[in-house]
């Protein structure tokens, strides 16, 4: 099979219109026979199952919350960019897919980028109309900040909860479409498996969390808006239920997956204190815009921070990169951390922490300012460490966020299933080997809003005379039988170990040799001790309860089923990528002074892996820079 | 540190449920309240028992799954915290924790500490949104919002809908939540097109929701984690009386 | 009837019943005076009121408004405790509102018991003739004082009236802010200055109202 990404023709910019005025459309009257399933209820989820309602498709749409207001866009705390150029800082469409492309070190479709810069501002007056309340100047026009790794400022923003502003906005507009009777939304339901029909995805198995039944539901296309699969380290700044399970049951029915290893580590969370933690805390990236990092210059360094004279501090991101600093993007700030970590120099209880310290800041600005801009996040900071960050410095630490990689898509969204769509977080589009602060927020509502919405009529014109078959199709039950046998199978194990221990062990080795920086050895040992952990859960897992009622433990199990397949995928990706790009840093591929060293030579393409009986088979998707010409990512 | 958790547990929501005693060793300060029950589950597993059913998702307060009544408060002991937010180190070596669902008629029991909070999706699906499709919209900055409105928007389009106002409140009232969300249309020019209707309706749809009618305890205001005031529900209440006399 | 129009029923109520109450503690002062003075000008007073088209109306919308105060605050609680159905075993409310707001029922229920005893004594007595018949003053006026004064020297019943204006307190202190919000009243510093508002008045109106009786009993 040959990788079609479908990039319509003519110059960059016209590109999307040519594709809207050739792409096939479908009559109204068509549109309400034909039905759409929705797996995920995020920004892309609930943005795309209102559109598509709204032009009249029958939209089934489920998550695994109790409802649709809760899925984990709702966290996203800075902001969401757009080129508007309302601060007349000479931002422009073509500056923006610029600064996505180069911040994804080269490693995305200069046509998908490109859509992504051009669809931001009609975002923001989708945004702006259905109520969102964005910050504002004292004169009523819309306001902006800077965000990480730009030098413009085309963040818009709502406090610190931009994330749950846009998402409460695409619950109410799914709400609206609830209400109409053209979405019927089915909180409580956990999607298991996808059933594949002649090559085309025609409907999902579900498991009714509440009560354990396992339901059928059929539609003439699939869409997956399931978000990212950062807990496969366990400790994330992902909701704690966030999983992989529907993308990775996906990719092993013939959905390529891409770029799996693409991860981006956070730098400015929360650190970890003990094994029971659960989840990392994120504290927005905004802090950097005026504390300052630093570790002791001394290793093991015990005294107080506020005991340490400035001379016996080192700013290593002020050092290291003096024109960005403490702004350097994240996947930079992230590595830098580490590495003075690593050297010994961390601090805190576990020595996994650097300090961000606002000393400096309140001095010049004066407490009260500070208060006023990021009051909020020094209250949470407190309630959750008991530490009041005016007096003494912050103690961050570098965490996983989010998956850059993903679903394969071409240029439609669709995955290489027919009909199998996949949007936001869990694709592979636009965000190349990096992801821009900001950026989450306006690839997941563009695709659910903007692009899904007029492309996929593109491919239900083809099904209208065909109709899905419905859940009485054999592979239905098949599917359904499997997914029964899988639960069953757990449930049967009764062994000595919780799905907790295999999750933080998994998490270890995850964390270890798959995260900020990799090397040969160390994902070669990575996929060994996988397989490993494979072979002992499925021998030693215990899960208490049954597969009839509420049961949160079989829940976590079976999406750790599909974590520990999906890490082996994550380790295979990261060693045959044999350069450092992005997120993605090859130890064996650096420069003298640790900075990353791409290799477009040889790795000019999206590495796109076809699942095959329980093996891998890579696909190359070669990138071409027809635009723009890749150079060397330098902050410096 | 120790603690000994008496926590509610029910098989389903028709069944009967009861406080159940668990002691627990080996929990650090430093542990979330959260993770202390994750923790608990845990050796409920490999002592062959089934876990404790409770809700959490984000676990950094923003987006609501979680709430349980601990020690006979909605979230805990603190003032304006989600229960994911609540650590151990706010209780003693030694204590007895008790944990119990949030109790509303409206929230019926799905099991253990899991309530069904689908009330609040249907009073939302009342017309808590403008009705404007994708694709319509006009210019952003052509429509201009002084910052003080936006600004006293925000703070009740904070809202995490957890349905703490509801489980804290002796009536069970949902005027917090209510107000909360047509306060945050209303008072945007986006939305007043439809604010009497939204109004009208969603009032309704909370009554026939059966939640109770509010009393002004405050009790809601103290442990809202979005920090809403009860203002919110008497500016509720005075565009109630103003689309039913004035129009 | 929904739960806009019963609630908006009991502030409106309150509200005048609010009024009254500043209106009657403000007559009861003449109370403290100089017998002499206090009798002439208290029955005086009471005649005024008594033959008055005016204050019949009034009287009359007094009456039908503590009817539709305790019937429909009746109703909102039956309601709300269906509402709420099952109670928590452990509730610390205390720590997170004043324990009057949690008992306005209560409280409006030993109100409502004062009301009816403090109307047994006076105003079927007086108004109504039940019972001893009440004489004049010099001035032909019903002679109310010599009602009030004997009532007074009664310690039980001065026990009784002075003890039952506590909870007059903390109702009229929850009710009067609470009455506004119902109402419409949002203005965030104006609730602030209506809270302390609300405290001086029930402070006012609960020792005003239970300190009198104890004045005359020891005058």
């Amino acid at each position: 099979m040959t990788l079609n990404s479908k990039i319509p023709e003519g110059k960059l910019e016209d590109k999307w219109r040519n594709y809207q005025s050739e792409s096939r459309l479908i009559n109204p009257a068509n549109k309400k026979n034909l039905n759409i399933i929705v797996v995920g209820s995020g920004l892309a989820g609930a943005g795309a199952a209102a559109t598509l309602a709204e032009l009249g498709y029958q939209v089934q749409c489920f998550c695994y919350q109790d409802s649709a207001r809760r899925a984990h866009s709702v966290a996203a705390q800075g902001g969401i960019n757009a080129a508007k150029n309302y601060q007349h800082d000479g931002d422009s469409v073509w500056r923006m897919f610029y600064d996505t492309l180069k911040g994804g070190d080269f490693r995305s479709r200069e046509a998908n980028t490109y859509r992504l810069a051009e669809l931001s501002a009609p975002l923001i007056d989708h945004f702006v109309q259905q109520g969102v309340p964005f910050a504002r100047e004292y004169g009523g026009v819309l306001a902006n900040r800077s965000f990480g790794g730009v030098q413009v400022q085309r963040t818009f923003y709502a406090r610190g909860q931009t994330g749950q502003q846009l998402l409460l906005a695409a619950y109410s507009q799914l709400s609206k479409m609830i209400r109409a009777k053209k979405v019927a939304m089915l909180p409580r339901h956990e999607v298991l498996d996808i059933v594949v029909i002649n090559g085309k995805a025609k409907g999902v198995i579900v498991r009714e969390l509440s009560t354990g039944q396992i339901k059928r539901f059929a539609a003439d296309a699939v869409v997956l808006a399931t978000g990212g699969y950062s807990r496969v380290f366990r400790l994330s700044t992902l909701a704690i239920n966030c999983n992989g399970s529907a993308i990775w049951k996906a990719h092993k029915r013939g959905a390529f997956f891409a770029a799996p290893s693409f991860t981006q580590i956070h730098p400015t969370a929360l650190p970890q204190t003990s094994d029971a933690q659960s989840k990392l805390t994120l504290m927005s990236e905004s802090l950097r815009n005026d504390g300052r990092i630093w570790v002791p210059k001394k290793k093991d360094d015990k005294r107080k921070p506020i005991d340490i004279p400035e001379d016996e501090r080192d700013y290593y991101l002020e050092r290291r990169y003096p024109s960005f600093g403490n702004l350097a993007p994240r996947d930079i700030a992230s590595r830098a951390a580490k590495e003075r970590i690593d050297a010994g120099h961390g601090v805190g209880q576990l020595k996994n922490a650097v300090y961000l310290d606002f000393k400096h800041a309140i001095t010049k600005l004066g407490k009260a300012a500070i208060e006023d801009k990021y009051g909020n996040l020094f209250t949470m900071y407190e309630k959750i460490t008991g530490i009041n960050a005016y007096q003494e410095p912050m103690k961050i630490s570098p965490a996983a966020h989010f998956s850059m990689g993903g679903l394969w898509v071409d240029y439609e969204l669709m995955t290489t299933i027919l009909g199998l769509y996949a949007i936001g977080e869990c694709n592979y589009s636009d965000h190349g080997a990096n992801r821009l602060g900001a950026n989450s927020l306006l690839q997941t509502s563009i695709d659910g809003y903007f692009i899904l919405p007029n492309t996929i009529n593109n491919y239900l014109e083809g099904e209208i005379g065909e109709k899905h078959p419905g859940v009485e199709h054999p592979e239905f039950a098949h599917v359904e039988n499997e997914v029964k046998a899988h639960i069953k199978k757990i449930l049967h194990i009764n062994g000595n170990r919780t799905t907790d221990d295999f999750h933080r062990e998994l998490g270890k080795v995850m964390w270890q040799e798959c995260a900020m920086s990799r090397n040969k050895q160390g994902l070669e040992l990575a996929i060994l001790q996988i397989k490993e952990i494979k072979e002992q859960f499925w021998n030693d897992i215990k899960v208490t309860g049954t597969d009839t009622e509420m049961n949160p433990e079989l829940e976590k199990a079976l999406r750790l089923a599909d974590f520990i397949e999906l890490a082996i995928l994550m380790c295979t990706d990261a060693l045959q990528r044999d350069e450092s790009c992005g997120a993605h840093f090859r130890e064996e591929y650096q420069t003298e002074d640790g900075e990353a060293v791409r290799n477009d030579a040889d790795f000019n393409f999206v590495s796109v892996w076809e699942y095959h009986a329980g093996d891998f088979k890579l696909h190359k998707e070669m990138l071409e820079f027809e635009y723009v010409k890749p150079t060397v990512r330098s902050y410096k | 540190m120790k603690v000994t958790f008496k926590i509610w547990r029910q098989e389903q929501s028709d069944a009967k449920g009861a406080l159940k005693s668990y002691e627990i060793d080996g929990l650090s300060e430093d542990m979330s309240f959260l993770e202390a029950l994750d923790f608990l589950n845990e050796s409920l597993v490999l002592k062959n028992e089934k876990v404790i059913a409770f809700e959490s998702d984000c676990r950094e307060g923003i987006c609501g799954s979680c709430g349980v009544f601990i020690n006979g408060r909605a979230h805990g002991p603190h003032d304006n915290m989600a229960t994911c937010q609540v650590h151990m180190r706010s209780f003693k070596d030694g204590d007895t924790i008790v944990v119990e669902p949030w109790r509303a008629g409206a929230f019926p029991i799905v099991k253990d500490l899991v309530v069904d909070r689908s009330a609040f999706d249907r009073i939302i699906e009342q017309g808590a949104y403008i009705t404007a499709k994708t694709g319509t919209a006009a210019e952003a900055n052509a429509i201009l919002i002084p910052k003080e409105v936006a600004d006293s928007s925000m703070d009740v389009a904070a809202c995490i809908g957890c349905g703490a106002c509801v489980a804290t409140c002796k009536n069970a009232s949902a005027a917090l939540f209510v107000s909360a969300k047509i306060n945050h249309l209303n008072k945007l020019p986006q939305g007043q097109p439809e604010g009497h209707k939204r109004l009208l309706e969603m009032t309704t749809q909370m009554e026939l929701e059966n939640f109770g009618s509010c009393t002004f305890t405050a009790a809601c205001e103290m442990e809202c984690p979005a920090e809403i005031s009860i203002s919110s529900i008497a500016e509720m209440n005075a565009r109630y009386i103003k689309a039913k006399f004035f129009g | 009837m929904n739960l806009f129009f019963r609630k908006s029923i009991v502030a409106a109520t309150g509200l005048f019943l609010c009024i009254f109450l500043m209106v009657h503690v403000s007559a009861n002062i003449i109370l403290v005076f100089p017998e002499a003075t206090a009798r002439s000008l208290y029955n005086a007073y009471s005649t005024t009121l008594r033959e008055s088209m005016l204050i019949s109306i009034v009287a009359y919308l007094l009456y039908l408004s503590i009817i539709f105060h305790v019937v429909y605050a009746g109703i909102i609680t039956y309601k709300n405790r269906n509402s709420k159905g099952v109670q928590n075993t452990i509730n610390h409310n205390k720590e997170n509102s004043s324990w009057a707001s949690q008992n306005m029922g209560v409280l409006g229920m030993l109100i409502l018991i004062f009301i009816i005893i403090h109307l047994v004594n006076f105003w079927a007595r007086v108004k109504l003739g039940i019972g001893e018949t009440v004489g004049t003053d010099m001035a032909g006026n019903i002679d109310v004082y010599e009602v009030t004064f004997t009532l007074f020297h009664n310690p039980y019943y001065v026990l009784f009236y002075s003890i039952l204006m506590l909870p007059l307190g903390f109702h009229l202190h929850h009710g009067l802010k609470s009455a506004f919000k119902t109402l419409g009243f949002y203005h965030k510093k104006g609730l602030s200055v209506l809270a302390k508002i609300s405290l001086i008045y029930a402070l006012i109106l609960s020792v005003g109202f239970g300190i009198i009786p104890i004045i005359v009993y020891f005058k």
